[in-house]
């Protein structure tokens, strides 16, 4: 207790008693000391406690009001309160590892066996066994949504030799089935087959025969239920057709079922109790005499009992046969395996033949009728029986003629025929005796004739380009002024402009020499200018390569001037001294708004809109030509080509409209073309008094 | 008319290089500026710059004559031109940027950089020079405001194929001669511009008072009289020891359009009677006389021979030739 009481002026029982020294005598109870006897306490003397008596308020630094349910914070049984984690910068981060909401948490039981529901178990798409994609033929739409994947045991079994569409096992040997339905003759030798693809058994996989005891199939409506009843009585099976019984209709064994008798079951007799429990046991309870035949169940048709059915011997004994025979490793068949080679007999069903084609008919797709008549011919025969050569082939195949020629070109035919001889091969191409190009007759002395074979061919465009673009631009070999004048022979001996050989000084050995035309001519190829559209992106630096002024002359001779730019006419005229109309053009442009108010003048009537709008900010002149330059080359083109009549240089005619008097005389005699004056330019324009007149109002405000 | 100045009046010295560039100051004209390769503007009084003057061994000493020193330029002084108010002047130079100096402080008041290359050309135009048009060898010519405080062009007239060497404003024209062979008249008024063939690299560039003739230096050492009317020659100026053929080389016209005078290559001053078929004056720089006679007098020796600049008086007879040595000599009668 922080507090203490006023003390009451009179001493209490006890303290007197404890005056009196007798504190083993106790008489009655004790009054508690702090007695809430309804005097004032202010508010902040006031201690709240719990039930026990502990202090139930804590000051801020103990935990405040209840901290820690009753002051249990940070003991071992108590909770530790969370520390905060600021999420302000890792958001994301606290919303993936904290709780995700899923659909199920707002699902009910109900909803949760529904959605256990709609969870299908399936195979997976690709799933299929060997032999199972002609069982899935029979849906039509099956193959389409099948996936065109190969199952595993399908590659596997590829690499083991099999291959679709035959069966799977050993080679049978047996006679060739040339036509379906016919049968080989007897002397017809056999030969090893793949066995026949059979249809797989197709077990259903959701019939599990597991029946309890006394277990009897129920009936059903489907004919399942007949087949189902056969299989129990004799061994054969639902896809062996012959071994099929006819189908007979039996006594609904529905009477002996026991539980869940439906409505479908109901026979409707009355006198059948279906709750009877226990096996039925029918026991004869007729004394003497056989029990009659049961009458048919109005199921049954009338008529179709249980008269002899014919059974056919043959289908039966090789049904017997068949289920005795050896494996082809010499045992059985394990249990309740059958042979497949013999049911390979039921793929054999008779194919419907493929219809008749009518006589007379005649494909209109077979477009080599007279192939057909011919009958085959090998390759190897149709080449022996053709007489054509390799050349001969090549030009009817269009290809393009080989640089260099043979040897056999120009042997005669009797050498020809003496090396065939000798050599004993008698595919040597024709000896065609033709003689040696000029200049390689053998007229001709004998080293050059040897040399020339040595000079790498070219083609001569390219040796032609090669040189033109020395003449106009750059060339190789610049440090080697002596080696280019023979690289320049040897593009003009290649572009036909030389007949004598490449020079050839002593000093240098043939093959150094032979060495140096073929990088020539490599070197052509390299250098040849550009063409088309690279062409017209580059163009050649003028002569800045050919070094210092001693290459400068000797390559002036070497290369030829480079082809003038057609002269403007207008500087030809100016060279010539004729100035004056010829060398003047004129052309439009737009000054500034505000260049013409610095120069207080008034701007041009036809300014553009939207030189208003610029202000001291850089305008760029727009000056543009009132004909273009493509139609200015055009109309020059005209001019120089056409007849007399445009010869006349337009602003000689127009001498009287135009105020400027005409150039001087002299230039009439020259002047052949006028491209200065332009009369659509100086027509163009309407006079300034019209402009006034249009547009008179808005220009009295420009001036400041 | 006869009295052609001939007699040399003033020497001009203290410049380091080429004098690229002379100009008489507007009104009076009693002031010449000077520019050179040496990158400086001078500002010289001729009158007390006598013919005997020498320049001062230290370049820092004003030699007589010199009023005041411009240097700003980082490169050579190409062009000087005065406003009509002589308290500003432009040059421009190699820098590719254009000065337009305040004549009293020495200081620039104004520099327009915009030119991609060395600015050949800079005059002052429009009503109360409130333009000035800069030709430059980047093939530009450039206006600029001198107005506003615009640091871009008004305009750039970049028709020329080649560099632009002379610039000219007569009224509202603005006329340019370019290396391309042409000189090309912008006219404001009309909208049209003018291209008038000459034929070989224009260098100078010279209107007549009234604006229908211009005189063009081309460097096939003629200079040319064409009609600006209908682009006609009317007269070609020649002579046989007139050389101009590899360096830009003023010329002008003079006393009333009565005279043409042209520098050379080679150290020579020539002058021709406008009408005259014949040279009238030849004069050598170098030595501040007149040559007289045909024959070669002197044998071209270095750059230095040349004559660049060469700007007559309006106002009184008399003119001035700048040239390769760094002296500007004053002619007068």
């Amino acid at each position: 207790m922080a507090y203490k009481r006023p003390r009451a002026t009179s001493p209490s029982n006890s303290q007197k008693r404890a005056r009196g020294g007798l504190s083993y005598v106790s008489l009655g109870t004790e009054l508690p000391d702090d007695k809430d006897d309804g005097e004032f306490v202010p508010v902040w003397k006031q201690t709240v406690t719990d039930d026990r008596g502990r202090r139930r308020l804590h000051g801020a630094f103990t935990g405040g009001f209840s901290a820690g349910y009753f002051n249990s914070v940070g003991s071992k049984e108590g909770w530790t309160p969370k520390t905060f984690v600021s999420s302000r910068s890792n958001r994301s981060k606290d919303q993936a590892t904290g709780p995700t909401q899923r659909a199920e948490d707002f699902m009910d039981e109900e909803d949760l066996a529904e959605a256990a529901e709609t969870r299908q178990l399936e195979t997976a798409q690709n799933f299929a066994g060997i032999g199972d994609a002609d069982d899935a033929g029979n849906d039509g739409f099956f193959g389409l949504f099948m996936k065109q994947e190969e199952a595993m045991g399908v590659k596997l079994a590829q690499k083991m030799g099999w291959r679709r569409n035959q069966g799977i096992g050993r080679k049978i040997s047996r006679t060739a089935r040339l036509e379906d339905g016919i049968a080989a003759g007897k002397d017809a030798t056999s030969y090893m087959f793949a066995p026949e693809d059979t249809r797989a058994m197709p077990i259903p996989r959701e019939k599990v025969h597991r029946k309890g005891l006394g277990y009897q199939s129920e009936a059903r409506l489907g004919v399942e239920q007949e087949r189902a009843a056969d299989r129990k009585t004799s061994l054969d099976f639902e896809f062996t057709e012959s071994s099929r019984k006819p189908l007979v209709v039996k006594k609904p064994t529905t009477k002996k079922s026991s539980f869940g008798v439906g409505v479908l079951n109901d026979t409707g007799s009355d006198d059948e109790d279906p709750y009877e429990l226990g096996p039925k046991i029918s026991l004869n309870k007729t004394i003497g005499k056989d029990k009659k035949a049961k009458k048919p169940s109005k199921f049954a048709k009338a008529g179709a009992g249980e008269g002899p059915v014919f059974v056919s011997k043959k289908t039966s004994t090789k049904a017997l046969t068949l289920l005795n025979r050896a494996s082809m490793d010499g045992r059985p068949p394990l249990a309740g395996f059958v042979l497949a080679a013999d049911i390979a007999e039921l793929a054999s069903k008779p194919k419907y033949p493929p219809p008749k084609i009518p006589p007379g008919w005649k494909s209109s797709k077979s477009a080599s009728v007279d192939a057909g008549t011919q009958g085959y011919q090998s390759v190897a025969d149709a080449a022996k029986a053709s007489t054509l050569d390799a050349k001969g082939r090549s030009a009817l195949l269009g290809e393009k003629q080989l640089p260099g020629k043979s040897i056999f070109d120009f042997i005669p035919k009797d050498a020809r025929d003496r090396l065939a001889g000798l050599s004993g091969k008698a595919d040597l191409p024709q000896g065609r005796g033709e003689s040696g190009p000029e200049g390689h007759l053998p007229a001709a002395e004998a080293q050059p004739k040897d040399l020339w074979s040595l000079v790498p061919a070219l083609d001569k465009s390219t040796a032609a380009a090669a040189l033109a673009k020395g003449a106009t631009g750059w060339m190789p070999y610049a440090e080697d002024l002596p080696k280019r004048a023979r690289y320049v022979g040897f593009l003009e001996l290649r572009a036909g402009l030389k007949d004598d050989l490449p020079e050839r000084s002593s000093s240098i050995s043939t093959s150094d020499w032979v060495k140096e035309l073929q990088e020539f001519a490599h070197a052509a190829q390299v250098f040849r200018p550009t063409t088309g559209i690279m062409a017209s992106r580059f163009t050649s630096s003028s002569s800045s390569t050919l070094g210092g002024s001693t290459a400068g002359t000797t390559a002036e001779t070497l290369v030829r001037e480079p082809a003038k730019k057609p002269e403007d006419p207008a500087e030809q005229a100016a060279k010539m001294g004729m100035h004056g109309a010829m060398t003047r053009t004129s052309f439009p442009f737009h000054p500034s708004r505000l260049l013409c108010k610095r120069f207080n003048v008034k701007p041009p009537p036809d300014m553009p809109h939207g030189a208003e709008f610029e202000g001291d900010n850089g305008f760029k002149a727009k000056t543009e030509e009132a004909v273009s330059k493509a139609a200015m080359d055009k109309m020059l083109h005209e001019v120089l080509t056409n007849g007399p009549a445009l010869q006349r240089p337009a602003w000689m005619g127009q001498a009287p409209q135009d105020p400027v008097p005409v150039a001087a005389p002299q230039a009439t005699g020259h002047a052949t073309v006028d491209v200065e004056k332009n009369e659509a330019l100086s027509n163009e324009r309407a006079s300034e008094d019209v402009f006034k007149a249009i547009f008179g109002d808005d220009d009295d405000d420009d001036d400041e | 008319m006869s009295a052609f100045p001939t007699k040399p009046i003033a020497k001009l010295t203290g410049h380091n290089g080429i004098v690229h560039a002379v100009a008489y100051s507007s009104g009076s004209q009693s002031y010449i500026l000077t520019g050179s390769s040496d990158r400086t503007v001078r500002l010289f009084n001729p009158q007390k710059a006598p013919t005997s003057s020498v320049a001062p061994p230290v370049s820092s000493d004003y030699p007589p004559g010199l009023v005041n020193k411009y240097s700003a330029h980082g490169y050579e002084v190409l062009s000087i031109d005065v406003n009509t108010d002589n308290d500003k002047f432009v040059s421009t130079g190699g820098d590719k940027t254009v000065f337009v100096w305040d004549v009293q402080t020495a200081q620039t008041v104004r520099r327009f950089t915009g030119h991609s290359g060395r600015v050949n050309r800079g005059v002052f135009g429009g009503d109360g020079d409130s333009i000035i048009a800069t030709g430059s060898f980047d093939g530009t010519v450039r206006i600029w405001d001198m107005k506003s405080n615009a640091y871009k062009p008004i305009m750039t007239l970049d028709d020329a194929k080649d560099s632009i060497t002379d610039v000219a404003i007569h009224d509202a024209e603005i006329l340019a001669a370019s290396v391309d062979g042409r000189v090309r008249s912008y006219d404001l008024r009309t909208g049209m511009c003018q291209a008038d063939v000459i034929g070989f690299s224009c260098t100078s560039l010279d209107v007549s008072k009234k604006g229908t003739e211009m005189l063009v230096s081309s460097l096939d050492s003629t200079v040319r009289l064409m009609d600006r009317t209908n682009g006609e020659l009317l007269k070609a100026y020649k002579d046989e020891i007139f050389v101009n053929k590899d360096l830009r080389v003023r010329s002008t016209l003079g006393l009333n359009d009565s005279v043409v005078l042209s520098g050379s290559d080679d150290g020579m001053v020539f002058a021709w009677d406008i009408m005259g078929e014949e040279c009238m004056h030849r004069f050598k720089h170098s030595e501040m006389r007149e040559v007289h006679g045909k024959g070669p007098a002197v044998q071209p020796a270095s750059k230095k021979e040349v004559v660049s600049a060469v700007a007559f008086c309006k106002t009184r007879r008399e003119w001035v030739s700048g040239g390769g040595d760094g002296n500007v000599i004053v002619w007068g009668a």
